[in-house]
């Protein structure tokens, strides 16, 4: 424990360091120093930092005026925070993984309750979660009760469901209602249904021939 | 059958020992048709199979080309003898061909790899770009593509496992949230962002 935090502490300067490369000339100037203190702030308090460089990024390209991304960046900063300490009411014990605070701050950003995200947590005592929470957070997007939708997942989760066939099971659900049905009939049906749920399409040959990787940046 | 004698003074001038100019017209006439005759039959038929044969001899030997193209125009029996085996065989072996040089090598995919799919209608746009949390949100690196000029644009990119937000960038200078994505997030600069989860190919 004490060995990771010397750890820590170590590599904060360095990736302070690249993350202010990162910024320069893509990010107001004014911008820059607010957003790398707040990057070593959460970078000190274990938190996940490139959540906060990407969102002061999205800012500089989007050509948004430098007091805005300090804000926006501030707000991830605070969201990020919460997300840990609903990770450890949820059971998990410090120090929480960057990806998990990440998840969980994702689905707060997209409208889930904490209890409901707390409730997801619980069942599932080992990460990943992202798939669950994002399945919780499809759902509700489409009008579904919060808690019925967690309450799908979790019965998804105890069925033995794991990972992006959970995300089948949201998509299931919302089919249902388009053949039809009323929300809660469309959860009841899918739940009788576990942990039997179609599974997404796979990319057709098409695609997958047509698929190419990001090209690189242009040099500085 | 009857047959009318012949006039032995004719006789006599066909053989010579009677000159042509002591005939009567009339047998002077005959003397001559008789003639005729007789040379006509003396020469070898024009369509004999030795004639033909002779003037092929004689012909000079054709070139490779009227060769060539006499035999092309010549029609010929074609028997065709096939074993069902083989012919299964060259069609999977075409057809595997035609697939494997039909457009560029498609990407090899890790693990935890995944294709994410854009589309969108921007008719009239002259470029646009999908710019988000994948590419750091630099324009330029991830073009869509409308070849048709419908004014529908289409990218499919491969990209690690995850959740990204992302928006469409339209002229270089427009932001726009792609309105087919099932989800969207307050992008804390007064828009939404589009959020796509990318899954893994390799399932």
């Amino acid at each position: 424990m004490r060995l990771a935090a010397l750890l820590l502490l170590a590599a904060a300067p360095l990736a302070a360091q690249s993350v202010r490369s990162r910024l320069e000339g893509r990010v107001p100037a004014a911008a820059v120093p607010a957003v790398d203190s707040l990057v070593r702030t959460a970078a000190g308090e274990g938190l996940p930092t490139e959540p906060l460089v990407q969102k002061a990024l999205e800012g500089g390209a989007k050509g948004v005026p430098a007091p805005r991304i300090v804000a926006a960046v501030q707000l991830n900063l605070s969201e990020l925070r919460a997300a840990r300490e609903l990770l450890v009411r949820a059971g998990d014990v410090p120090p929480v993984t960057a990806g998990e605070v990440t998840t969980v701050a994702w689905a707060l950003r997209r409208g889930l309750p904490e209890p409901v995200v707390e409730r997801v947590v619980a069942a599932l005592p080992r990460p990943p979660r992202a798939a669950a929470l994002h399945a919780v957070a499809d759902l509700v997007a489409h009008r579904f009760d919060p808690d019925s939708s967690a309450d799908l997942i979790i019965a998804a989760i105890r069925q033995g469901v794991r990972e992006e066939r959970l995300l089948d099971v949201s998509t299931a659900a919302v089919h249902e209602v388009q053949r039809g049905r009323t929300r809660p009939e469309a959860l009841a049906a899918v739940r009788r249904r576990l942990p039997d749920v179609p599974p997404a399409p796979k990319p057709a040959r098409g695609t997958v021939a047509r698929a190419r990787r990001p090209a690189p940046p242009p040099p500085p | 059958m009857s047959r009318t004698p012949i006039d032995p003074r004719i006789h006599d001038a066909l053989d010579g020992g009677l000159a042509r100019d002591a005939l009567s017209p009339e047998a002077r006439r005959a003397v001559e048709r008789l003639e005729q005759a007789a040379r006509l039959l003396a020469a070898p038929p024009a369509g004999s199979l030795e004639a033909r044969v002779m003037a092929a001899i004689r012909r000079p030997a054709p070139s490779r080309l009227e060769r060539l193209v006499r035999w092309l125009r010549t029609p010929r029996a074609v028997t065709l003898r096939f074993r069902p085996v083989w012919s299964l065989a060259a069609a999977v072996a075409a057809a595997a061909a035609i697939v494997a040089t039909s457009g560029e090598e498609p990407p090899a995919f890790g693990e935890h790899e995944g294709i994410a799919q854009f589309v969108a209608r921007f008719p009239g746009a002259r470029s646009v770009h999908v710019v988000g949390s994948f590419n750091d949100w630099r324009a330029g690196t991830i073009p869509l593509d409308d070849p048709d000029h419908d004014g529908v644009w289409r990218a499919a990119v491969v990209l690690p496992v995850g959740t990204y937000e992302y928006m469409f960038l339209v002229d270089g200078e427009r932001w726009v949230p792609d309105h087919l994505a099932e989800r969207l997030v307050a992008d804390d600069f007064g828009r939404e962002n589009s959020v796509v989860i990318v899954r893994p190919v390799r399932r």
